[in-house]
Formats: C-alpha cells, sequence, structure tokens
C-alpha cells in the first residue's frame, strides 16, 4: 500500500486545478474548440450560493501548457444556483467565420440560452413554458440531444418532462413522466429519452408514441429517489443510475427491464456523479462523497465479488460533479467544494 | 573451485551472527557485508547477509521446532540458497536441479531485493558500498528509494522493496551496509552502535571451510551440488545498477507491474551504457508464468530455468572464461532487446485491433506505462479511505440543488421544502436536516399565526367557521358594526348635551329647588337606561315611581309630554282641552291605566309659531292632576 500512496504523491502533478471564488455545483464542458486557440478548451462553471445572485464564468483550459485562463467577460448572473449547465453538442464551428461563437443551456427557474463570443456572453432566450402566470415549474436538470441538436428535454418538479425546440424557441411537447418530481432526463436518440424521478423509476419515453412509456428499473425499496442518470451514448444498452444515500452505481440493460445488469459497489460513501466514457462503451466513472472518483471498465461477466474498479483517484474533499467529455476524452472534470479539477485518464 | 572456496574463507561463520544480532539490535531490515573478492581485486562482493524484514510465506520444511534467532536464521540461508539455485544456469541439464526450501513467490519485496543484492558487484569507488570503502568514511542515504541512480545504483529495486533508508560504513576489510524499509534519519551512534555489535565477539578470521559448504548446502536436495558452480553462476554486473525486481504477487494483476516495470528497466537499461542487463526479467516472466497459472512447486521453476538456461547470462567484462561468455552475453543482450521490442509490438497490435492507443481500451497490461495518467490503479484492499466524521447529510449538495433550488423560484423565498413534501415522507428528514434553521423559524411563525386567529375566533361572537378566511371575514364585519355603534353612541351624547330635560316632581313646593336636583337626577338617569333597540335620539324617560309626575321633552318642535296621575272621570278631556288651549297640537296620544294610575304619553306640536314654555304647560298639567 505505500507503494500506491507513492505513486499518488507522484501522480497529483497531472491533475490541472482551478480554484473559483465560489462553491461549483453545474459544469459544462464545450464541445466546440475555443476560436482564439483550437486546442483550448471551454468550461463553464455555475456557482452555488444559497442566495439569489449566483454567477457563471466562463475559463479556458489549455491542455499543453496544463493552465487554466479566466475571461473576465465571459460571465454572467444567474437567479439562485443554475441546476444544470451545457454546451451544444456537436455544433457546427463554421470554421471560416470569425465569430466563433457556443451556445450554452442553463436551467434553474427557466430554461435559458446564452450565445457565448469571443469577448462577451448575450442571452438567447428565455424559455418559459407557463402561459398564465410568470410562475413556471423549476426545473431540476435537462439534455441537450446530440443527434439532433434542435432538441432540448428539461424534467421539473412538476412531474413533468418538457421537449423544447429551441430553433422555433417554442414547446415540442410536454409530457407528465413521472408521479412525483423528475430528476434526471438524458436521451438515447433523437426521439428516445429516459427519466428518473422521486418515485424511484427510470422510465423510457418515445416521441412517437407519447401515450406510452416504459418502466425499465425501479429502485427496490420503493418510493426511494433516483437521483441521476447516464446513458451510455457509445452503447445504448446501457444506462447508469444512482439512488439517494446509496454507494452502489446501478447499470442497466435497457433490454432486460426491473434487473440490473451490474451494481457497481466500491464507494465508502454515497456517489455524486456519474459518467460514460465518450471513448469507450465499457468504461463509466464515479464520483462520490468519499472524495475518490472511480473508473470501471463493465466486463462481459461479472466476478463473484462484484466488478473492481480500474482505477481511483482520491480527492481529497467530497466530489460533487463529474463530467467527460467528447471533446476532450483525456480528461476527466471533477468539482468538489470551490475547485475545478481536470484529471488525465 | 579453490577461488570460490577462498572468497568464503575470509567471511567468518559468526560475522552472520553477528550481522544478525546488530540488525535485530537496531530493527533494521537486512544487513550486508561487502567483501573484497578474491576473485577479481579491486572489486566488492557479497559477502555475508542477514535478512531481517518481512517475511510473506513460512514454507517450513523442517519438522525441527526452531525459535525465532534460528528461523530467521534459516531465513536467510534459505534466501542465500534460492540465489544460487537461480543463478545456477549453467550446469548441464542432466544435472538435477536445486530445490531450494523457497520458491520465488513467497518473497516479500523486500525479499527479492535482499535476494537480487546477492548479484551485485562494486567496482571499488563505484556504488555506495565501493564509495564507502574508497573514502573510508559512512554514507547514510536517506530516501534510498527515491535516489538517483547514480548515487544509489539500486534505487530502483529499493523502490519496490521500500527500503527507505541506506547506510553503509567499512569494517575489517569491507563495507557493512545496513537499510531498513522507515525513513530513519542520520544518526551516528547508530553506526557506533552497530560496529560494537559487530565487535563483540571477535574471533580469528579463518575459514572453517567444511562450514561453509555446509551451510550453503544445507536444505538441497542434490548434495552433489558443486559449490564452485554455484559460485561462478553468480552474475556480476559491473557499472551502473539498473536492475528492478519484480516481486510474483499472488494477484493475477500481478503480470501488469512486471511487465511495466521491465519495460522501464529495459529502456534504462538500454540507456545504462556499459550495464548488461540481467536475465532477471527472463527467469522473473517464468515466475509469472507459473504463478498465473498458479503453479507452485519448485520443479515448475527448475524447468523453466531449464528452459532458459541459455539465456542466463554472465556476462562479465572481464573474465577467463573467453568468448563462450561473451556469446551469451551477446545473446542475453539480443533476447532482451528483442522482449522490448515484444511488448512494443504487442502495443501495437493492441492499438490496431481497438482502433485507438488509449490506455483505458488497451488494457490493464499497459495502464502503468501511462505514466501521465492522474489515476492510479485500484488495489483490492483499498487506499487508506479518509476517516472523516460522516455526520453531514450524503449527497449533501446534490440533495440541495434538487430538492432547495427549485423551491427557492417558488415566490422568491426559501421556503423549507416541508411544506411540499408532505406528499413524500421519505426524504422529509433530509430535507429538515438541510434547511435546518429555516425549517424551525418558519414552523413557529405558522404556529403562531394560527394561535393568534383562533383567538380572533373566540372574541368574535356567532362565528361557526373555522377556516382562516371566514374568522377574518367575520372579524371584519364585526369590527365595522362596532365601529359604528361607537359612532353612534358618541354622538347620542352629543345631543344629549343639547337637549334640556326638565322634570317636575311630584313634590310641587319643592319645584324650584328640586327640579336642578331632580333634572340631573333624570338626566344621569336617563343615560343610565339607553337602551340600544331604541335608536331615537333624545328620547328621555324617566323611571321615577312617583306619581304625579309630568316630563316633558323636546326635539325638533315635537313635545312629548309623560304625565302620570291618579285616574278620574274626564281626565283625559281636561288634559286634551288645556293642551289645546295652550296651543299644542297633539298627533299622537298614549295612554294606559294601571292601578288607578293613568300614565299618558303625548307627542305634540305647536301650532303656529308661537311656542309655549313648559312652565305653564307644567303647571296647567298639574292642576288637572291635582283636582280631584
Amino acid at each position: 500500500m505505500e507503494n500506491s500512496t507513492q505513486e499518488s504523491h507522484l501522480r497529483s502533478d497531472n491533475s490541472v486545478t482551478y480554484e473559483s471564488a465560489y462553491t461549483v455545483y453545474a459544469m459544462a464542458l464545450s464541445s466546440t474548440p475555443s476560436s482564439t486557440n483550437i486546442n483550448h478548451q471551454r468550461i463553464a462553471l455555475g456557482s452555488f450560493l444559497e442566495d439569489y445572485t449566483n454567477r457563471v464564468d466562463i475559463i479556458s483550459f489549455d491542455p499543453e501548457t496544463l493552465s487554466f485562463k479566466t475571461h473576465p467577460k465571459l460571465a454572467f448572473d444567474h437567479p439562485y444556483p443554475p441546476t444544470k449547465l451545457m454546451f451544444q453538442p456537436n455544433r457546427k464551428s463554421a470554421s471560416s467565420s470569425s465569430s466563433c461563437s457556443d451556445l450554452l443551456a442553463s436551467t434553474g427557474d427557466f430554461l435559458r440560452l446564452w450565445e457565448v463570443r469571443e469577448s462577451s456572453i448575450e442571452p438567447v432566450t428565455v424559455l418559459n413554458n407557463s402561459k398564465t402566470s410568470e410562475f413556471c415549474a423549476p426545473l431540476t436538470s435537462f439534455d441537450w440531444n446530440d443527434v439532433e441538436p434542435k432538441r432540448i428535454g428539461t424534467s421539473s418538479i412538476d412531474t413533468t418532462c418538457t421537449i423544447w425546440d429551441i430553433e422555433k424557441c417554442v414547446v415540442e411537447t410536454q409530457l407528465i413522466a413521472h408521479d412525483k418530481e423528475v430528476y434526471d432526463i438524458a436521451w438515447g436518440e433523437a426521439r428516445v429519452f429516459a427519466s428518473v424521478s422521486a418515485d424511484g423509476s427510470v422510465r423510457i419515453f418515445d416521441l412517437r408514441d407519447k401515450e406510452h412509456s416504459t418502466i425499465i428499473y425501479e429502485s427496490p425499496q420503493p418510493d426511494t429517489p433516483l437521483l441521476r442518470l447516464a446513458w451510455n451514448k457509445q452503447d445504448l444498452k446501457y444506462m447508469a443510475t444512482i439512488q439517494m444515500d446509496s454507494n452502489k452505481v446501478v447499470i442497466l440493460d435497457i433490454r432486460s427491464p426491473t434487473t440490473p445488469v451490474a451494481e457497481l459497489e466500491r464507494h465508502h460513501a454515497s456517489v455524486n456523479a456519474i459518467a460514460w466514457a465518450p471513448q469507450s462503451c465499457k468504461h463509466i466513472c464515479s464520483a462520490g462523497d468519499d472524495t475518490q472518483a472511480l473508473i470501471w471498465e463493465l466486463p462481459t461477466v461479472a466476478g463473484p465479488n462484484g466488478i473492481d474498479p480500474l482505477c481511483v483517484y482520491s480527492a481529497g474533499y467530497e466530489i460533487n460533479q463529474l463530467q467527460w467529455s467528447a471533446a476532450q476524452p483525456d480528461w476527466i472534470a471533477i468539482a468538489f467544494s470551490n475547485k475545478l479539477q481536470l484529471l488525465k485518464v | 573451485m579453490s577461488t570460490g572456496v577462498q572468497h568464503q574463507e575470509r567471511v567468518p561463520m559468526n560475522l552472520k551472527k553477528q550481522l544478525a544480532l546488530a540488525v535485530r539490535n537496531i530493527q533494521w531490515s537486512y544487513a550486508i557485508f561487502w567483501s573484497i573478492s578474491t576473485r577479481q581485486p579491486g572489486v566488492l562482493e557479497w559477502g555475508e547477509g542477514y535478512y531481517n524484514g518481512d517475511i510473506k510465506t513460512r514454507k517450513t520444511v523442517q519438522s525441527v521446532e526452531l525459535n525465532t534467532d534460528q528461523l530467521s536464521l534459516q531465513r536467510s540461508e534459505q534466501l542465500r540458497q534460492l540465489y544460487e539455485s537461480l543463478s545456477a544456469g549453467e550446469s548441464s541439464p542432466q544435472a538435477k536441479r536445486p530445490s531450494a526450501a523457497l520458491s520465488p513467490e513467497d518473497l516479500t519485496d523486500t525479499e527479492w531485493y535482499y535476494l537480487v543484492c546477492m548479484s551485485f558487484v562494486f567496482n571499488i569507488g563505484q556504488g555506495l558500498p565501493g564509495r564507502t570503502l574508497s573514502s573510508g568514511q559512512p554514507v547514510w542515504l536517506c530516501n534510498a528509494h527515491c535516489a538517483d541512480s547514480k548515487v544509489f545504483g539500486r534505487s530502483l529495486l529499493a523502490k519496490s522493496a521500500s527500503i527507505q533508508t541506506a547506510v553503509c560504513f567499512p569494517f575489517s576489510g569491507g563495507v557493512v551496509e545496513l537499510g531498513v524499509t522507515d525513513l530513519v534519519f542520520e544518526d551516528l551512534s547508530l553506526i557506533q552502535r552497530v560496529k560494537t555489535l559487530l565487535l563483540d565477539d571477535p574471533q580469528p578470521i579463518v575459514s572453517k571451510r567444511s562450514i561453509q559448504v555446509d551451510g550453503m548446502n544445507n536444505d538441497l536436495a542434490c548434495p552433489a551440488l558443486d559449490p564452485l558452480i554455484l559460485a561462478t553462476k553468480l552474475s556480476p554486473i559491473l557499472g551502473c545498477e539498473q536492475l528492478e525486481t519484480v516481486s510474483p504477487d499472488d494477484s493475477p494483476d500481478g503480470l501488469e507491474p512486471k511487465q511495466s516495470r521491465e519495460d522501464s528497466l529495459l529502456i534504462e537499461g538500454i540507456n545504462g551504457g556499459a550495464s548488461q542487463v540481467q536475465s532477471w526479467q527472463f527467469m522473473d516472466e517464468e515466475f509469472s508464468n507459473c504463478v498465473h497459472h498458479s503453479l507452485n512447486s519448485s520443479d515448475c521453476i527448475s524447468q523453466t530455468i531449464a528452459d532458459h538456461r541459455k539465456v542466463v547470462p554472465l556476462c562479465r567484462g572481464e573474465n577467463d572464461n573467453g568468448l563462450q561468455d561473451v556469446e551469451e552475453c551477446n545473446q542475453t543482450k539480443l533476447t532482451s532487446f528483442d522482449r522490448q521490442n515484444d511488448d512494443r509490438h504487442f502495443h501495437e497490435v493492441l492499438s490496431a485491433l481497438f482502433k485507438s492507443s488509449h490506455p483505458l481500451i488497451l488494457g490493464p497490461q499497459f495502464r502503468n506505462s501511462n505514466k501521465e495518467s492522474s489515476f492510479i490503479r485500484w488495489q483490492k484492499n483499498g487506499l487508506v479511505k479518509p476517516q472523516k466524521e460522516r455526520d453531514e447529510t450524503p449527497q449533501k449538495l446534490l440533495k440541495k440543488i434538487l430538492f432547495l433550488v427549485p423551491h427557492m423560484h417558488d415566490r422568491g423565498l426559501i421556503e423549507s421544502p416541508e411544506t411540499n413534501a408532505v406528499r413524500d415522507a421519505a426524504w422529509r428528514p433530509e430535507a429538515d436536516e438541510i434547511c435546518g434553521n429555516h425549517v424551525l423559524s418558519e414552523r413557529k411563525r405558522r404556529e403562531k399565526i394560527n394561535e393568534r386567529l383562533m383567538m380572533l375566533k373566540s372574541l368574535v361572537p356567532a362565528n361557526n367557521k373555522a377556516d382562516k378566511v371566514s374568522i377574518l371575514d367575520v372579524t371584519i364585519e364585526y369590527l365595522q358594526t362596532l365601529e359604528r355603534r361607537v359612532a353612534e353612541l358618541e354622538s347620542c351624547r352629543k345631543s344629549e348635551a343639547r337637549t334640556k330635560i326638565e322634570r317636575t316632581s311630584d313634590n310641587y313646593g319643592n319645584n324650584k329647588t328640586n327640579n336642578g336636583k331632580k333634572s340631573s337626577l333624570s338626566k344621569r338617569k336617563a343615560y343610565d337606561v339607553v337602551d340600544e333597540a331604541d335608536q331615537e335620539i333624545g328620547y328621555v324617560a324617566s323611571k321615577d315611581g312617583s306619581t304625579d309626575k309630568v316630563t316633558l321633552s323636546m326635539n325638533n318642535k315635537e313635545l312629548l309630554i309623560e304625565f302620570k296621575c291618579p285616574w278620574r272621570e274626564g281626565i283625559l278631556l281636561e288634559v286634551m282641552d288645556a293642551l289645546s288651549i295652550l296651543n299644542l297640537d297633539c298627533h299622537s296620544v298614549q295612554s294606559s291605566t294601571t292601578e288607578g294610575i293613568l300614565s299618558l304619553t303625548i307627542k305634540s306640536k305647536y301650532k303656529g309659531s308661537s311656542v309655549a314654555k313648559a312652565g305653564p304647560i307644567e303647571q296647567a298639567l298639574q292642576r288637572i292632576a291635582s283636582k280631584c
């Protein structure tokens, strides 16, 4: 064991840390290269302050020099903490045009779209579904469809999921997805999405047949909320979800409902975030309150003692957020307390 | 043969014991005595050693019970034998393999380090022992595992064995080296102590050849083993020692570190210049294969050694065995290069297959070759996890984002989710914990409000409904009613002050004097008797019990006369006549007779503009009343 501590000491040089002024929760990695430098990676950080004024900052990361660069002008205020941030996936950056702007979406009270330009951020739209009053059910999460980039699905505490067409800025459809608040939503392909909720179920919806949904998993203790969902974009058979107060990452095969394919139980405390590897269909990363980020490889056959992770990273604080972007498959971004750290895989 | 024996001669048997004593006394991991080789002048080689470090398995071949001292001694012996059996590669295939009591997989990393040290040879002035001997001064090396290989050639070895401190000092024509897995700071007194211990039992440095041979041949299955062969099979390494040994692990993952270290070692070996790569890696390969296939017999090892005996290098820079060795050496070098190429080739094969050179996909084999990764390999026992007290809520921030934040938007108040948690009682406790003070203060506030509303309800009469809105409505109405009444009463009081009320008492004589009193009395009494139901303003009623009483009150040209007198016939007609004489137009008369007393209430108006004074009216009525 002494060997490992020595090694980790040596290897800590390979993680790059950015310290923010406030606690960070929401985090997004851009899929578009920055206009200034093709290798720079833009990262959006959302603050978590239990206050009205919250902030979203954009910083850029240079993988060669392993350094961060802040852009004071690329920041905006957000009412209450943003629950999720996401850049538009697969945004075609027109190399000829000089203005290489990126589209960033944030959820909180409404779904908001922001255009991130070189030196400023302009709000594009505020998407509000409520027709009667200004009050709209707050959103817990959203997912941007990468096959159909004009489609965003949002999940809300009023038990509904809303699908938006952001080019026309209208609601495509709104479904009552669950009996209780919906906590996360993930797209499978252009017309299929899944959501998890406080009622403890994972349901798959098809926009072609909005009347019906399929429950593919229910948490073993009834009414235990499922807090996060991740759909493996490389292999759509597999999904991962985490339960409230649980240290297990439940891997589901959508072809065999109700029975999980695997339960990854090597965290010492509850899991906070999960992300599938963008370059491989078998790897998943999870991070939790035990300050560890684990990378797992899902074998075809599991051993009797369960599956062990491939490798581990200890952060020192409870890790709250985890992002593994396709734009930077070699780097995993984690957020804990007020820091953002990029770990080399 | 003689050289080998002579080599042994110089080292006394008791040195081993002394080393054992010394190292046990200071509780270090090993002690080695490097002695000047008799075969090669100017070269330090393994003289004697004692291993006092961690032991993995206790493979006791003997049935005899030994005490700890003897066990440890035996252990060191066994390590020596193992080394010698491993290095015995060049003997003919027919010769029986010496089966050592220990097999490589029984050894811990530190034991391997100790064993490999046996193969080392130092020029005087080179390496840690060499420098010590040439300078004649003790050398204390801290963080030996991190040391530069020029300073401490076996630093990589030490890293694998976790040897953190190494100390060398010259002693009796050679160098004593001590090592430990802990980090110990320089302490010359320690060296002194060891020296004292070593010199404690001085014996003539005269070898007993037979003992030596016996000692070596202990536990050997094949007694015919020629110690010379063993000795000559020592593979010295000149120059920089850049070897790394690998210990076979129990886990199948053991393959990986071996190969990776092998990779690094190969690279460094080639960079090492004059160094010649030892065959250890090959042997280790085979050992690892054995382990992998979980074969534990020494036969396996011997077989593999037999197979690869050609590969055992006996490359020596200058020796008299001639070309044969050089050829072998070259062969070894080539095979070692091949091995490295093999790995690289395999790496490429995998990359092509999986169309990716990402270390994740290529599998755990090549994981550690990616030195840049922030992640480290997962260990079964896990890293030492932080023993932090988990009194906070699990998934605290995640829960806040999902449960608290949406409700922050709710009317802009940071309301506790408790109000909305009626449906989902399951996570209410967590919500409470998260909200903390908010919940308590909110709850108190609501309780206070409810309490006051109940009080309001009880104050307002005729309130049947219990809901808050109704309570408030009824209270509002009641308040308005009360306000109206208060206003009425206040204006009534004012108008009373304006109106003159005069009364006459039955005692006519005292009229004047009593009038004032009586009128004030009547006035006072009038106020006492205000009837709520009667909204007539200015109405004054006297409840005086005396008969023959006349009361007059005036209001807007309307005169109200109240008159009581004993009844007699025709009295009413007389009253009417008297009033009409006085220019009073009676438009309302109420009369009643009770117990012989006539009570008259007359409302009348003045005819014309003349206003009769109260006096004459009273007098007239009194006259009528008194007539009988």
